[in-house]
């Protein structure tokens, strides 16, 4: 199970957000180049239709595999009460030639993409995960060399917490907490209901810029 | 039946360490319109090592991939509901440490019943991870087993076939891929054994 916001911000706002993430983290901050395979089931295969991700970190020396499953969202008047998204999620690490078993259980890709950004990981409540990362489409089959991005000059931020069905609600609260620090760069909500970018933005980032010394 | 090869281990010397335990499961394909013909492997397996408790492993030996994940890859399987647990069986028995040798013998059972499919024996020599390097000394260590094992008025032989590890993206250097490549590959001939036996008998 995990929690999970997202918003978006605009790419000229990004070292202002990083800025303001390294000041409220305290740790450093991680490369991110997430190579993303969405894989579906062939029609017919499975009891219903059938969804899974594979990941593919390219940052390590050398890449690292993950099979990740993402289920049902929580839903009922509790879930509308929280302002995050609660839902379950199954992760795997898995050795290099997963996809090629995925493929030959019947699995086919629908679309790739490629993440580039950075994270924090820190602790706040709870296990707090912030991505910021372009969303970047490859024009030939797996060249992540030639990835381009999908929304030019905005980028999507991620704030993500591992959860159970007994501590959802704890760490539901600690995510929101946090993205209120964040509120004047940018708004976060649930996958789906995004706000756009916050007019405050601009003057915000300015001021941290400001704040750190740094001149644009 | 493994009382007795349990003896013969303990008859070379062998210093038994406790029990050991290995699941190997086969599925199949789940399908919405079981009118529509598909080609999906029906040589789909998983299996689960006692030195890795926290791994798990995938083969699909007609088209040698073996994947190698964390334990939780069950729960993905049971979440995507395309393919479904359809008989696991499971080898149990002693272990045994002979110098540099370790040795697992254990009967080869379906996990729901004690119905006794074969005896499973699983050599490994703990100083080298190369395969190449080992062999001959693996070797060596099989003729003195068979040897010990030909006292016993036992019905049947232990048989080894190894399997082109190559074929499967593995490399000289030994690891728990290769296990369970190797207890897909042993599972594949107790099958043809038994298809064998029934085919003699009718």
């Amino acid at each position: 199970m995990e929690c999970v916001v997202q918003g978006i911000i605009e790419t000229q706002h990004v070292e202002a957000l990083e800025i303001l993430l390294q000041g409220l983290c305290g740790v450093h901050r991680e490369r991110l180049r997430i190579h993303e395979s969405c894989l579906k089931s062939s029609p017919n295969l499975g009891l219903v239709a059938s969804e899974v991700r594979v990941l593919c970190d390219l940052e390590q020396p050398e890449p690292t595999w993950i099979v990740r499953h993402i289920g049902g969202a929580m839903r009922g008047s509790g879930a509308e009460q929280i302002s995050v998204l609660v839902r379950t999620m199954v992760e795997s690490k898995v050795s290099k030639n997963v996809l090629r078993l995925f493929y030959a259980l019947g699995y086919k890709l629908d679309h790739e993409l490629l993440r580039v950004g950075f994270a924090f990981h820190f602790q706040r409540g709870a296990s707090i995960t912030v991505t910021v990362s372009s969303v970047n489409k490859m024009l030939k089959l797996h060249a992540t060399d030639e990835a381009v991005p999908v929304t030019p000059g905005i980028q999507l931020v991620e704030v993500t917490a591992p959860a159970s069905s007994e501590n959802y609600s704890e760490v539901a609260a600690a995510v929101s907490s946090f993205c209120e620090y964040l509120a004047p760069l940018l708004h976060l909500s649930k996958p789906g209901t995004s706000t756009g970018v916050v007019p405050t933005a601009a003057a915000a980032a300015a001021s941290l810029m400001s704040d750190a010394g740094v001149t644009t | 039946m493994l009382t007795e090869v349990s003896q013969c281990a303990e008859s070379i010397n062998g210093v038994k360490e406790g029990r050991w335990k290995a699941t190997l499961t086969f599925y199949k394909p789940m399908f919405r319109d079981q009118a529509v013909p598909a080609e999906y492997p029906r040589d789909f397996l998983g299996i689960s090592l006692p030195e890795q408790p926290n791994r798990y492993y995938f083969i699909i030996r007609s088209q040698k991939i073996v994947l190698e994940a964390d334990s939780s890859i069950q729960m993905i399987m049971e979440k995507l509901q395309s393919y479904k647990s359809r008989v696991s069986l499971t080898f149990e028995g002693f272990q045994y440490q002979l110098g540099d040798f370790q040795l697992r013998v254990g009967k080869v059972a379906p996990s729901a019943s004690e119905n006794l499919r074969g005896i499973v024996l699983e050599v490994e020599y703990l100083p080298l991870s190369s395969m190449e390097k080992s062999r001959q000394i693996l070797d060596g260590f099989v003729e003195i087993w068979q040897e010990a094992m030909s006292k016993r008025s036992l019905p049947g032989h232990f048989m080894h076939i190894e399997p082109n590890f190559a074929e499967f993206g593995l490399s000289d250097h030994y690891t728990s891929q290769h296990t369970a490549v190797q207890y897909a590959t042993v599972m594949a001939q107790l099958i043809s054994a038994v298809q064998t036996a029934q085919a003699v008998r009718n």
